[in-house]
């Protein structure tokens, strides 16, 4: 006979579904990078960012241990649990955002930021259960909002990436064109440069889904060296394409 | 003008009928009865022909929703139903005994059709059963050829019912403009 999970039923923020962003609300919710032309296709080689040099970095670190780890900042805490795949956060996304699109000064960082191993028989979260968020769902939009359209330093820009899978879409914030990005992707590795050309979008689409995906582990590079000379042919367009972008955009216009 | 058709299938109890239901333009044309086998375990009522929705388009073109019977009893009328479809979206139901074996049986039964369309597979009930996870499917289907999307689902929630549905067209056609 199956229990039901009482506690997973009380973590709402981690069951809740997608927020898309288009091509407009992207800019007021991502914000912009100053010091970068977006349309200036000279300098997108140069668009890249260094995680470590944000909060992600920190993060992604602080994820990578096996213990239930809070982090203290000027900010409300942010406990991790790495078991179970989740992060306790009391606060709003504006509060997050500004966390994670602050560029960390590493001299200053140890008396900003703390790191302390937690005890879980000891610690009272029990009717805060809500505040529970996937740590995909965490790290993902932490990585957009350090990105802000650019693509991680780690990436070269005109080497191909693969997509391991597709992402959680209807638990993760959607960025413009991001279904369309890992359809394409999930085929074979390209670069951004093609991913960009391929679907007729602005490559800052791209990074940001690269950003993102890499920072949950989901897109590298690809370093076989048969990605890069033996190229699948791409799938013929759909006779029904006028038929599916109508559905596409009927689905749209219906969500929530 | 053609028959455009996208079928939703799964085990009984894994949300087909509400997810058509989510995003059909029109009431459900339900076909349920009583179940008298194990399925009265899990629901007071399941579909025992199919259930059909319809969304309108803008030209007067309409794509048929068709859910099949969970029931492996009835996997006849799967073919009848599959014949000329977009594609196929399966739901599982996380709570159930053995999620995996649901998902290769009906990826199995529904090859022939994968093969020649797309599919993409929707996860419920992961607010009450959050194992296996998103992660543990794709692990799952890393021994097939398949690498679809794999999402969870609320099969109440239009917009997860949706987000799934476009990504089965976005795997057809990655170029379809948004």
């Amino acid at each position: 006979m199956f229990v039901p999970d009482k506690d997973e039923c009380h973590k709402t923020a981690k069951h809740q579904t997608a927020m898309r962003l288009d091509e407009k609300s992207f800019h007021n919710y991502i914000g912009a990078i100053e010091d970068f032309d977006v349309n200036d296709p000279t300098q997108f080689i140069n668009a890249h960012y260094q995680p470590k040099n944000y909060y992600q970095g920190c993060f992604q670190a602080a994820f990578a241990e096996s213990q239930i780890l809070m982090l203290q900042t000027n900010w409300s805490p942010i406990i991790l649990f790495p078991r179970t795949h989740e992060v306790w956060f009391d606060g709003d996304d504006l509060e997050l955002r500004e966390l994670a699109e602050r560029p960390l000064n590493h001299k200053t960082l140890k008396t900003e930021m703390a790191v302390v191993p937690e005890d879980l028989s000891t610690m009272n979260i029990a009717g805060t259960l809500d505040k529970i968020q996937n740590m995909d769902a965490f790290l993902w939009k932490l990585a957009c909002w350090a990105s802000k359209g650019r693509y991680p330093e780690s990436i070269e820009y005109n080497l191909p990436v693969y997509l391991k899978s597709w992402p959680n879409f209807t638990r993760l914030l959607i960025t413009p064109h991001a279904l369309r990005i890992a359809a394409l992707l999930i085929q074979r590795p390209r670069s951004m440069g093609n991913l960009a050309q391929a679907l007729d979008i602005k490559p800052q689409y791209v990074f940001v889904f690269i950003s993102a995906a890499h920072a949950i582990g989901l897109v590298d590079q690809a370093r076989r060296t048969a990605d890069n000379l033996v190229q699948p042919p791409d799938m013929p367009p759909s006779k029904d394409q006028k038929l599916l972008g109508q559905l596409i955009g009927k689905l749209r216009g219906n969500e929530a | 003008m053609s028959q455009y058709k996208i079928i939703f299938t799964g085990p009984v109890g894994a949300g087909k009928t509400t997810a058509i239901q989510a995003i059909s333009d029109v009431p459900l044309i339900k076909t349920d009865a009583t179940p008298s086998d194990m399925t009265k375990l899990r629901k007071p009522s399941t579909t025992v022909a199919m259930d059909y929705g319809i969304v309108n388009l803008a030209d007067g073109e309409k794509i048929h929703l068709y859910g099949t019977p969970g029931q492996e009893r009835f996997d006849f009328m799967w073919d009848i139903l599959t014949t000329g479809g977009i594609g196929l979206v399966l739901l599982l139901d996380n709570t159930r005994a053995d999620p995996y074996k649901d998902m290769w049986f009906f990826l199995d039964a529904f090859k022939k059709y994968i093969a020649e369309t797309s599919v993409a597979i929707g996860i419920t009930q992961m607010d009450i059963s959050n194992k296996p996870t998103i992660a543990d499917y794709h692990d799952q289907l890393q021994i097939s050829d398949l690498n679809p999307p794999i999402f969870a689902v609320d099969a109440r929630v239009k917009n997860d019912v949706s987000l799934l549905v476009q990504s089965l067209l976005y795997s057809l056609d990655p170029i379809l403009a948004e």
